[in-house]
């Protein structure tokens, strides 16, 4: 036998069911996360085959034609500063299994402020781009690429962000409590959420590294 | 697990509120105050003119804009702005902006009384409700661009509207019927019934599945704006380099479908993860049922493709507005670049129309058979098979436009193959009703309507993947008549065998059975008579998308427009019966009207906010019809059935 709680509300609930609830919820954190790379991965891939289908067709030779190279030095600080903020979240997750929470805090404070710079800079970089849109293939698919890294980094930024602000406010809920080890519902969710969002950076910086590759590198 | 059939007796008053995430909802009512659909077209106005005023201040001063007298910028932000408006005004970015400051959501707010449909509400219920009264507002513009369509065809020298604007109606006809279509069942019944099928109180992220209804919506209202534009003259397929030709309606299409793109994602995204996450106890992967199944092959097909046409949407904006050259052959871009990129989602887009469809069908035949789900295995691996065959066929739509002529037999033979697991559905189905006592209610003639029209376009749909005949009679109207017989025959017919099949579920009062009837039989009727002879007039030779046409079929597109004509008033029976029904003589439904032994059913009437009182724990499949001694099929727990409803009666009793 077990006890029924009843809410503020008057809606009842037993152990058993919060619990159910609560494995329901960080299971679908963890899916949740899992699909969203996968949703990701087929709106890469979409830019990837334009990439390939276009300067595979060549059409009136007009691929990448000699005088159209994209700003080199902002490719590489851009995906320099992507690399650093996934890079900082995977640390950091790996200090917060470990128990340091202000490791984890520094971080991903560290990675949120590379990725708002990398957002800073992929806008900047259409102020440098020295070839009009339309001039080929290979521009119009920079174009789109640089809007598609910049919804990426976008939400890249936005996922740290929340994070770090649920961060220190759980502190406050948890009572000064090490959000890496209590058994608090808020707490696992947070730390499934922490898991999710380093598995997705970890993506971004694979994806970064791709798309880097065949615009300014190819 | 942890939950078991032994139940609860002690009762501890504490009031304690556990997290918002494993909290039971909220109630409160809120009157007309608040965010509502009146703050959302609000903003969405004011949105509109703030963007078409900043895309003026922004690039009218271009010489291509200022040469062309067409500020693509300004009606795309213009769009945006208004797409922003509607959001914020409906309250959909609240929640997003209180997690930047690290708040959590202050528990499932369900607000109660009529106005809570006017409103972002979390509760999968009222959402599926309000994807009712969407899609068919969707369905019915659509279908009256449809009549004016076939009024144009009654005559093929005089006309009624000029060539330009006929194929404008022709392709907003095409494009508002293919975004409708695409959620036609996924948003209504799929979102109302996964959680109570599944045994579920909740979606996982009711905040997106609320998300994907509005963005919906604006949807809509982005793709209807294009009437506005002067329309757009490419058919729904949108084909550059017409595309690129086009004028700023084309803008109202891009964006639109990346629009509904973004919903679609969401909706699936959200139905997947629930019904992984959030299945009873008990209720093993084998034990789901079969309309479940089919959620959430379309649920990965949604997720998966619709990122595809988020891009092709993107680049064909950036070729509209900043001048790239995605699909401009003369600046090294390429036409068939956008073909690619549409029919790679396109196609698995046709099998997210069709499995809800069938999965609907498998669901309701048991029902009216009185015998249990045919190969119930098959059936779910013939969905899942579709699903991941329907990634590779798209090249099939190209084959007379540009395809390596080498690859066409793989694309053939991987179309052809598609047929054997879409096979394996129907014949699961045929299983299913052999030897069966039927029980001929509106619900069922329409399934079985479904398996009729089904066969008729599936295989007119073998034909058409075999080369010889594909280029033959591609672009006229023997593939028009195939993919409607395909989707309005068989997902229309099934969404309307689900709305009468569930209605007494949703709203707790009874259809009017002969008005149905009415509705069945002049849909199916006329149905069949304006679509049938299609396939004659396209083997004649009449070109879609053409407002005239060879003397010699007129006769045939009269009796095609007649029908139609009829065909639509048809609807309108099914619009007297929800009004007569619903709102004027309404009649209280019992419990479980057809004897269902489906876990949806189980629950009282009208279904409490939390579904269940108890989660239930479950302890077989809901097939077993009339299976004596069969296993119950779910342990409710105490309370689970309201004062006012009796037990569910059937082959096979629920109680422990």
């Amino acid at each position: 036998m077990t006890d029924i709680i009843k809410d503020a509300h008057g809606m009842s609930d037993t152990p058993e069911e919060r619990e159910f609830e609560l494995r329901a919820h960080i299971g679908s954190i963890w899916s949740g996360g899992r699909l969203f790379i996968g949703m990701y991965t087929f709106l890469i891939a979409s830019l990837a085959f334009s990439y390939f289908y276009l300067r595979s067709s060549n059409n009136g030779l007009l691929w990448r034609p000699d005088h159209v190279t994209a700003p080199t030095a902002y490719g590489w600080a851009i995906w320099s500063l992507t690399m650093l903020a996934a890079g900082m979240a995977i640390f950091g997750r790996r200090r917060f299994r470990k128990g340091n929470s202000a490791d984890w805090m520094v971080a991903g404070w560290v990675g949120l402020a590379a990725a708002l710079l990398a957002l800073f800079l992929q806008i900047w970089e259409w102020q440098k781009i020295p070839f009009y849109p339309g001039s080929s293939g290979y521009a119009s698919t920079f174009i789109g690429y640089t809007i598609i890294n910049l919804l990426t980094i976008a939400i890249v930024a936005y996922w740290l962000e929340t994070t770090l602000a649920r961060a220190l406010r759980l502190r406050k809920e948890l009572g000064g409590a090490n959000a890496e080890y209590s058994m608090h519902p808020s707490a696992q969710s947070f730390r499934a959420n922490v898991a999710s969002m380093t598995y997705f950076l970890g993506f971004v910086a694979i994806a970064s590294t791709l798309m880097f590759a065949m615009f300014y590198l190819l | 697990m942890t939950i078991s059939a032994e139940r609860p007796t002690e009762v501890d008053d504490k009031g304690v509120d556990p997290p918002e995430f494993i909290a039971q909802p909220k109630l409160r009512r809120h009157g007309l105050l608040g965010q509502h659909l009146g703050t959302a077209i609000v903003c969405g106005f004011l949105g509109y003119i703030l963007g078409h005023w900043l895309g003026n201040y922004v690039a009218s001063g271009y010489p291509y804009i200022a040469n062309s007298g067409q500020n693509s910028i300004a009606v795309l932000l213009a769009l945006m702005f208004m797409v922003l408006g509607w959001l914020i005004g409906i309250g959909a970015l609240n929640y997003p902006f209180a997690k930047m400051l690290g708040r959590e959501a202050k528990g499932e707010v369900e607000y109660q009384g009529w106005t809570r449909y006017f409103r972002y509400n979390l509760d999968h219920k009222v959402v599926g409700i309000q994807y009712v009264v969407g899609v068919l507002v969707f369905f019915f513009t659509g279908g009256l661009l449809a009549m004016a369509i076939r009024t144009e065809l009654l005559n093929p020298t005089v006309h009624v509207f000029s060539a330009d604007t006929y194929i404008k109606i022709v392709s907003e006809h095409g494009t508002i019927m293919m975004m409708m279509a695409s959620s036609v069942v996924v948003g209504p019944l799929g979102n109302y019934f996964v959680p109570l099928m599944i045994g579920a109180r909740r979606m996982a992220y009711p905040r997106i599945e609320a998300f994907s209804f509005w963005i919906f919506s604006a949807g809509y209202l982005v793709i209807f704006s294009a009437l506005f534009f002067g329309g757009f003259p490419t058919g729904w397929t949108g084909y550059a380099p017409l595309q690129t030709q086009a004028g700023p309606g084309m803008i109202s299409y891009l964006f639109g479908f990346a629009i509904i793109s973004i919903g679609m994602m969401a909706a699936g995204f959200n139905l997947a993860v629930t019904i992984i996450n959030y299945r009873a106890p008990g209720m093993t992967w084998s034990r789901v049922p079969i309309f479940v199944w089919s959620i959430i092959a379309t649920a990965a097909l949604l997720t998966l493709a619709s990122p595809v046409l988020l891009a092709a949407g993107l680049f064909g904006i950036l070729d509209k507005t900043v001048q790239t050259a995605f699909y401009v052959t003369e600046h090294g871009g390429s036409s068939y670049l956008w073909e690619n990129l549409f029919w790679f989602f396109g196609h698995p887009e046709v099998y997210i129309m069709a499995l809800p469809g069938f999965g609907i069908v498998g669901e309701i035949l048991p029902v009216f058979a009185r015998k249990p789900l045919f190969a119930y295995r098959i059936a779910a691996a013939g969905m899942i098979g579709v699903a991941l065959l329907s990634f590779f066929v798209w090249q099939h739509h190209l084959f007379q436009s540009g395809i390596n002529p080498d690859m066409r037999p793989l694309f053939m033979l991987t179309t052809e193959l598609i047929s054997i697991p879409t096979g394996f559905i129907f014949l699961v189905g045929m299983g299913t009703l052999y030897k069966a006592k039927i029980r001929y209610e509106v619900p069922m003639l329409f399934c079985m309507a479904v398996y009729f029209n089904f066969l008729i376009g599936g295989m007119s749909g073998v034909f058409l993947s075999d080369v010889p005949v594909n280029v033959t009679v591609h672009g006229g109207f023997f593939v028009l008549s195939h993919f409607h017989y395909t989707i309005m025959g068989g997902l229309i017919f099934a969404f309307f065998a689900g709305l009468y099949f569930w209605l007494p579920k949703m709203t707790g009062k009874k259809m009017n059975k002969k008005l149905g009837l009415w509705h069945f039989w002049t849909m199916f009727v006329f149905f069949n008579l304006t679509f049938f002879p299609m396939f004659v007039i396209g083997l004649l030779g009449q070109p879609r998308r053409v407002f005239t046409y060879a003397k010699n079929l007129q006769t045939l597109n009269d009796f095609s427009s007649i029908s139609a004509f009829l065909l639509g008033a048809s609807f309108l029976i099914f619009v007297a019966n929800i009004m007569w029904s619903q709102f004027i003589s309404p009649e209280k439904s019992p419990p479980n009207p057809w004897d269902s032994l489906g876990l949806e059913w189980q629950t009282a009437t009208p279904i409490p906010i939390y579904n269940f009182e108890r989660i239930p724990v479950i302890m077989t499949d809901p097939y077993h019809y009339s299976e004596p001694g069969a296993p119950a099929l779910a342990d409710f727990g105490e309370k689970v059935m309201a004062p006012n409803t009796s037990p569910p009666s059937s082959s096979t009793s629920t109680d422990q």
